[in-house]
């Protein structure tokens, strides 16, 4: 749609809706202002510490652990519906005439040859700089702020500028196929983390490492020990509060927000990628 | 109130399965031996999971609820509010998981027998509508729900683009565009859910606003409800935005359009029985539903009559069907709900089977244009029979299902006082008849007047087993039209806990 469809009587229908859709917004706002129910927040924030000292870590990938696997699957449908947009994957009926396909974008044409040396000796550090902020983003997920989405983000822009620095010979030339399979193993290793816990208790992905709830009565099922040892000990945490040492482990989490980096960088590289190059079945890593 | 299970093994499955499906495909990409093995085996033990499953819940991660007195419990004879994300599977989400397994299964044997070139990504996208379908059904969380109905847009995108047709692009980015608003309406709905409630999960909400005196918010509960009736509109392609969604309906493939529509029609029931469970009771807010339902019939058969193509004419009264679906969640009565449940099951399958009559068109008559040469009855009479059949259950004609969902919409309708509901409905139903067998007649009944020439036909037959497929779907439509219980049974129990006790999931 072109801005000058939208003169005349069109142009005022959407004035006036998206007029009355920020009045009922901002008034709606207003009015909660001060009036915020805390609801179930607080039995978070009360939980949280018992797991993870970072409570987000504890409410995005615990207690709403599921829902942020499925965000992950936005992510990575996101690259695969995009891709395939630019030529991955398309499909037809065998035997039928096809209509015309959309000519696919020409790849971006990268002068690399141009780039001032200045910023080419400049690139490098900073790349590796941005790897190194990455794995430390990811790392310490459950202690402090960041995790698997922050990470994969600051991976990919390390990834990005190296290809727009260096183009071809950038020194974290990643294949598409690799990029293809970062995505899935990332998406697929955070479903899949789900498994220990509903082989143990038929709660998809319980965690069984900091295993919280197995000792209530109403629990329907048992934590075998190897499984809170093997998913525990490795994350746990020393806690020194005025009360004392205090020792918790956030079991699970530093594994998903590792599959979680994955997808990112899968996701991202993989549409940068694409865009940047185009697509070709035939010729891996070899520019349209 | 009796003891539910809360770690029910058949939820994850139906959830997990096809994601880890869709990640195997993707990678597998071209090998066409390999997809078609995962796919069909895949599906089919989904198909077996649906069937045989109990009902009970799923609370996802095994967080406890949180009782009156600060305990936590895991017992659900104990009011509690809930830490987990909750999902339900029950007899309703079991009649609409089966139905939609069953068609992931024809739609997977058709497409890795029918499709050339590097399907891997295709059928991936296929299995996670399949996800977004069965999840949407059974998630009882405001912020899963909205999740859901984003990947879900995204994946209708993907599946309409895959053709790489000029028009199906356009016709995807169109609908991605737009569709955002849908999540984005849910977005804010939820914004506002959560400030007035503090829950996500949808009876904690439900329970939360029964019990508190919202005094002068009530004002935000109505804008929650406003943009949550915005996404249900996006998600579901109602009117005004109708052309939108025809149009996606349109540009896929037509098997693909058989997801596209069961997810649809899935996500209308979802989300309309969530706007009836917490805004039921608002004035207006059934009013409000029912207006946009009783249009987009109006709007979809009207647009379907002017049509001179097979598929514009079924995108169209796929559309209008999903009001009638809609009207008869809107009126708001067990009876009502009841009729529009109905309605969903029965428009998934006799959709299906006009839309997989449609596919073989592209092979036997070389298009879909209503206008092309004729006389397909002469050439392929087991393809025009099904396709009489389809057309006479879409059309609400006994003994077919599509009779028994109207007759209860018609019932509902009168019941509730609104004989002009009633009346809409039987010319929707009429008009349908119509706009179906001008394209049944002039493709397949009328003589042919002009033939088509040597070797414009389709180079390639069509996939085995079709008519197997297509029989078995116009067996569902008499079976449902004979013996309409069948489905009912799984149907009224959701019903009637909507109405009388809608914090139960």
């Amino acid at each position: 749609m072109e801005i000058k469809e939208l003169r005349g009587l069109r142009g005022v229908v959407a004035a006036v809706a998206l007029l009355i859709i920020f009045v009922g917004v901002i008034s709606s706002f207003i009015q909660l202002e001060g009036n915020v129910a805390r609801g179930i927040s607080e039995e978070y924030n009360k939980l949280a510490y018992r797991m993870a000292p970072n409570n987000l870590a504890s409410w995005l990938y615990d207690y709403r652990g599921f829902d942020t696997l499925i965000e992950t699957g936005v992510i990575y449908v996101g690259a695969v519906v995009s891709v395939m947009v630019i030529g991955r994957g398309l499909v037809g009926l065998k035997g039928m005439r096809e209509e015309e396909e959309v000519a696919a974008a020409p790849p971006i044409a990268l002068k690399t040859e141009t780039m001032p040396v200045l910023l080419k000796y400049f690139a490098l550090p900073v790349v590796i700089l941005l790897l190194a902020y990455g794995l430390l983003v990811v790392t310490s997920a459950s202690t402090s702020g960041g995790g698997g989405f922050q990470c994969g983000v600051i991976i990919s822009s390390a990834y990005l500028l190296s290809v727009v620095a260096y183009g071809r010979r950038s020194p974290l030339n990643m294949r598409k196929k690799a990029l293809v399979a970062f995505g899935a193993l990332g998406w697929g290793l955070y479903t899949l983390i789900g498994l220990p816990g509903y082989l143990t208790t038929n709660f998809w992905q319980y965690n069984v490492g900091a295993d919280l709830w197995s000792g209530l009565p109403s629990f329907p099922a048992a934590v075998p020990e190897a499984f809170r040892q093997i998913f525990g000990e490795p994350f746990k945490l020393a806690l020194h509060l005025e009360e004392g040492v205090y020792y918790a482990t956030s079991g699970i989490l530093p594994i998903i927000n590792v599959a979680e980096a994955f997808n990112v960088i899968g996701a991202i590289c993989l549409i940068f990628f694409a865009f940047v190059y185009g697509w070709s079945d035939s010729a891996e890593g070899v520019e349209k | 109130m009796s003891e539910t299970v809360v770690n029910l093994w058949s939820i994850p499955l139906l959830v997990v399965i096809p994601i880890l499906t869709a990640i195997v495909l993707n990678l597998l990409y071209n090998r066409v031996r390999a997809i078609r093995v995962a796919s069909v085996v895949s599906a089919a033990a989904l198909l077996v999971v649906s069937i045989v499953s109990p009902y009970g819940l799923q609370w996802f991660t095994g967080q406890p609820g949180v009782a009156s007195d600060g305990s936590y419990t895991y017992s659900t004879s104990i009011f509690s509010w809930k830490l987990s994300l909750e999902y339900y599977f029950g007899p309703l989400q079991q009649i609409l998981i089966f139905t939609s397994s069953l068609l992931l299964l024809f739609v997977v044997v058709i497409s890795t027998r029918s499709l050339k070139k590097d399907f891997g990504p295709y059928v991936a996208i296929m299995f996670l509508t399949y996800f977004s379908t069965v999840a949407v059904i059974m998630v009882n969380d405001f912020y899963h729900l909205w999740i859901v109905v984003e990947i879900g847009s995204l994946l209708v995108a993907g599946l309409v683009a895959a053709s790489g047709a000029g028009s199906a692009q356009k016709a995807a980015l169109k609908y991605t565009f737009f569709s955002a608003l849908s999540g984005s309406g849910l977005a804010i709905a939820l914004a506002l859910i959560l400030g007035i409630t503090g829950y996500a999960n949808i009876s904690d909400a439900i329970s939360f606003l029964m019990m508190t005196d919202l005094g002068n918010m009530y004002n935000v509960l109505y804008i929650s409800f406003a943009f949550l009736m915005l996404s249900w509109i996006y998600a579901g392609g109602l009117a005004p935005i109708h052309p939108l969604k025809s149009d996606v309906y349109r540009s896929a493939f037509p098997h693909a359009t058989v997801l596209l529509q069961a997810q649809s029609k899935v996500m209308l029931v979802a989300i309309g029985l969530v706007l009836l469970r917490m805004f039921g009771g608002l004035p207006f807010a059934r009013e409000a539903m029912l207006s946009i339902s009783l249009l987009t019939m109006i709007l979809g058969v009207v647009m379907a009559l002017i049509q001179t193509d097979f598929r514009w004419i079924l995108a169209y009264l796929i559309v209008s069907h999903s009001g009638l679906v809609t009207v008869g969640i809107s009126l708001g009565t067990p009876l009502g709900i009841v009729g529009g449940l109905f309605q969903a099951v029965n428009d998934i399958v006799y959709m299906s089977v006009l839309l997989l009559c449609c596919e073989m068109l592209l092979y036997f008559n070389n298009g879909t244009s209503i206008r092309s040469s004729g006389g397909i009855a002469k050439k392929v009479p087991w393809l025009a029979a099904f396709a009489i059949l389809g057309a006479f259950a879409a059309s609400g004609i006994p003994p077919f299902n599509g009779f028994q969902s109207e007759l209860i919409l018609i019932q509902a309708a009168l019941g509730g006082g609104l004989p002009e509901v009633a009346a809409v409905i039987l010319m929707v139903s009429v008009s349908t008849f119509i706009a179906l067998f001008r394209g049944i007649y002039s493709i397949f009944l009328k003589p042919s007047t002009n033939p088509l020439p040597e070797g414009s036909e389709s180079a390639s037959s069509p996939p085995r087993g079709m008519p197997i497929i297509l029989g078995i779907l116009v067996a569902i439509t008499l079976i449902l039209g004979v013996y309409p219980q069948l489905a009912l049974d799984f149907l009224t129990e959701s019903a009637v806990k909507v109405v009388y006790v809608p914090w139960v999931p």
